[in-house]
């Protein structure tokens, strides 16, 4: 099964082809704004690399987020474009599940975050099992304080991977049990890895159904006065 | 050559996909985000770009469906590239490229405004530079002067307010909805575009237009006529305002026919749907000789029809994109041949 991940996320962008689990190809780079000149490049380059065409593709795995806005649209219209062309499935994938499978423990239990900007981070949960992590639960959205507080009231020992040179310097300051490491960004090799798992499992959703995770709502200054205007001939409908 | 081209254009609140061979339109599809932004009382930036990615693969699948045009028949993908905003071109322009890689086309990012030039054409072959060009909508007004394809003079724009912003700011003046362009002209009908005589700016400037002025002026208006209680019926006041936005345009075109001497005018932009400007520059082109000619309001409006014009003659000269393009939010149109 030949695939393609793409991640575009964050500022660390990548792009991964395998066949099966055996990454045949890779190109990474980090911009925060760059994603749109990088990803279409280094998937030319990749299947270059690989000695691959487009028509061999068997799947499309895209990272949804959470992260930031457009560069998860940027990656997101690029996938739906090349699977929608090739004619073959498009496949999500959480950023932070991807961090969290890449993260280095045997037991700790382990934090992914992901800077979404506007002083606030997008975190979940997970429990290192034999090949891979188990989600405590969705992704949500919280103050640094916030995750200050989660971190504390953790039971176990911790990790916390993912964007943690965002984080506020001394935020995890005084937390003995937690440690944290690497890696900071998704890589385009774990996205693909996750995607094969949904494939295996059959939980593909439809392409309409695959949206960008964008945890909050967009931030709209509703103008009253353009909204309800006065004017003398009331208002005409 | 009459290449078949998939054309994208998503730089404001429509998202559009076209299939063109040459100038001959085969499918032009949109979904309009107009409602949405409706209640915000103007676009959103966010909410455009969310919408853009979620209704373009879907219509891309309708435009090459409507055309009865297999991916294998295309020739190029086409995006518009700027201005527009960033968030929302990005959409368009990744979707149009990375369809482009993985068939093995050509890509070409097309300038937004170019792309209104080209919009005449597709029902008037017969349309042709040199031309003077009236683009005019909620996001720009400038008089070009087409020399030839390819090769633009801005003689003239706006020094504050799009002449679409302005029916929309005017549109709130008189309680009507948004967008205030089309309510303008409907609210207008039956009234009496010489009621009210509201003052046409910037007379030492032949091309600029400035429609800040108008806006105090027509407060001021309704705010004196309200305590001294002769206010005009609503028709007569939208037709007034209508007309002294709409004779501003017709003037300053005319004025930039005659500094250059051309004999074509064209014009693009949803502002061209107005049926009042439509009539005012038919007159005046008719008076003078000269040629005029205008996009219906599906191809005066943003559309992706244009941008799949504008990119066959790109395709013509041979000018293709890289996949190292982006795009260029504040893209500014000018000499490029
Ligand atoms: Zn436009």
């Amino acid at each position: 099964m030949k695939l393609l991940g793409i991640t575009t996320s964050t500022p660390g962008s990548g792009v991964a082809l395998a066949d099966g689990l055996q990454v045949v190809a890779s190109a990474s780079r980090v911009d925060r704004r760059g994603h749109a000149s990088f990803v279409v490049p280094a998937i030319d380059f990749c299947f270059d690399q690989a000695g691959w065409s487009p028509e061999d593709l068997d799947a499309v795995v895209v990272d949804v987020g959470p992260g930031l806005y457009t560069g998860i649209r940027v990656g997101l219209a690029t996938a739906q474009g090349l699977a929608a062309a090739v004619g073959v499935p498009l496949v999500p994938s959480v950023s932070l599940d991807a961090i969290a499978l890449r993260a280095a423990t045997g037991r700790r239990h382990i934090w992914a975050v992901v800077d979404v900007r506007r002083g606030e981070l997008a975190v979940a949960g997970y429990r290192p099992v034999p090949g891979g992590v188990v989600k405590d639960g969705p992704p949500e959205l919280v103050s640094p304080e916030r995750f200050r507080a989660l971190l504390e009231s953790d039971p176990d020992d911790s990790l916390v991977v993912g964007d943690v040179a965002a984080l506020e310097p001394g935020l995890l300051k005084g937390l003995h049990r937690v440690k944290t490491g690497r890696p900071r960004y998704p890589q385009a090799d774990a996205v693909v890895e996750i995607g094969m798992g949904i494939l295996e499992r059959g939980e593909i959703p439809h392409p309409d159904e695959i949206r960008p995770l964008y945890l909050r709502e967009p931030d709209v200054t509703i103008n009253w006065g353009a909204i309800r205007p006065d004017s003398p001939w009331g208002n005409a409908p | 050559m009459n290449p078949v081209v998939l054309a994208f254009e998503t730089s404001c609140d429509e998202t559009a996909v076209a299939v063109v061979r040459g100038r001959e339109v085969l499918s032009n599809v949109l979904s309009s985000q107009v409602d949405l932004h409706a209640r915000f009382g103007g676009v959103v930036p966010e909410v455009a770009a969310r919408a853009h990615v979620e209704a373009i693969r879907g219509l891309t699948h309708r435009a090459l469906a409507e055309a009865g045009v297999h991916p294998d028949d295309l020739d190029a993908v086409a995006a518009t590239e700027g201005p527009g905003l960033v968030g929302a071109l990005l959409v368009g322009h990744s979707y149009a490229k990375a369809t482009a890689w993985a068939r093995r086309l050509p890509f070409v990012g097309v300038d937004h405004m170019e792309g209104h030039l080209f919009s005449p054409l597709l029902e008037h072959p017969e349309f042709r530079p040199p031309a003077i060009v009236l683009l005019a909508s909620g996001g720009h007004s400038q008089l070009v002067y087409a020399e030839d394809w390819g090769k633009y003079r801005v003689m003239g724009a706006t020094i504050d307010d799009a002449a679409g912003e302005a029916f929309d700011k005017l549109a709130r003046v008189m309680g009507l909805g948004f967008p205030g362009g089309p309510a303008i002209d409907r609210a207008s009908e039956g009234g009496d575009p010489d009621a009210v005589r509201f003052p046409r700016a910037l007379e030492d400037r032949p091309f600029d237009f400035s429609f800040s002025g108008l806006k105090t002026a027509v407060l001021t208006f309704i705010r004196q006529a309200t305590e001294s209680g002769d206010l005009p019926s609503l028709a007569d006041m939208a037709a007034s305002v209508q007309e002294a936005i709409v004779d501003v345009l017709v003037e300053k075109t005319l004025n930039a026919v005659e500094a250059t001497g051309v004999r074509v005018i064209g014009g693009g932009g949803g502002v061209l749907a107005n049926r009042r400007l439509r009539r005012k520059l038919t007159e005046a082109a008719g008076e003078r000789g000269l040629e005029v000619y205008l996009p219906s309001p599906v191809f005066a409006t943003d559309n992706a029809a244009m941008i799949g014009a504008a990119a066959v003659h790109h395709l013509e000269k041979g000018r293709l994109g890289y996949w190292t393009d982006s795009v260029d939010p504040g893209r500014r149109l000018d000499v490029r041949e």
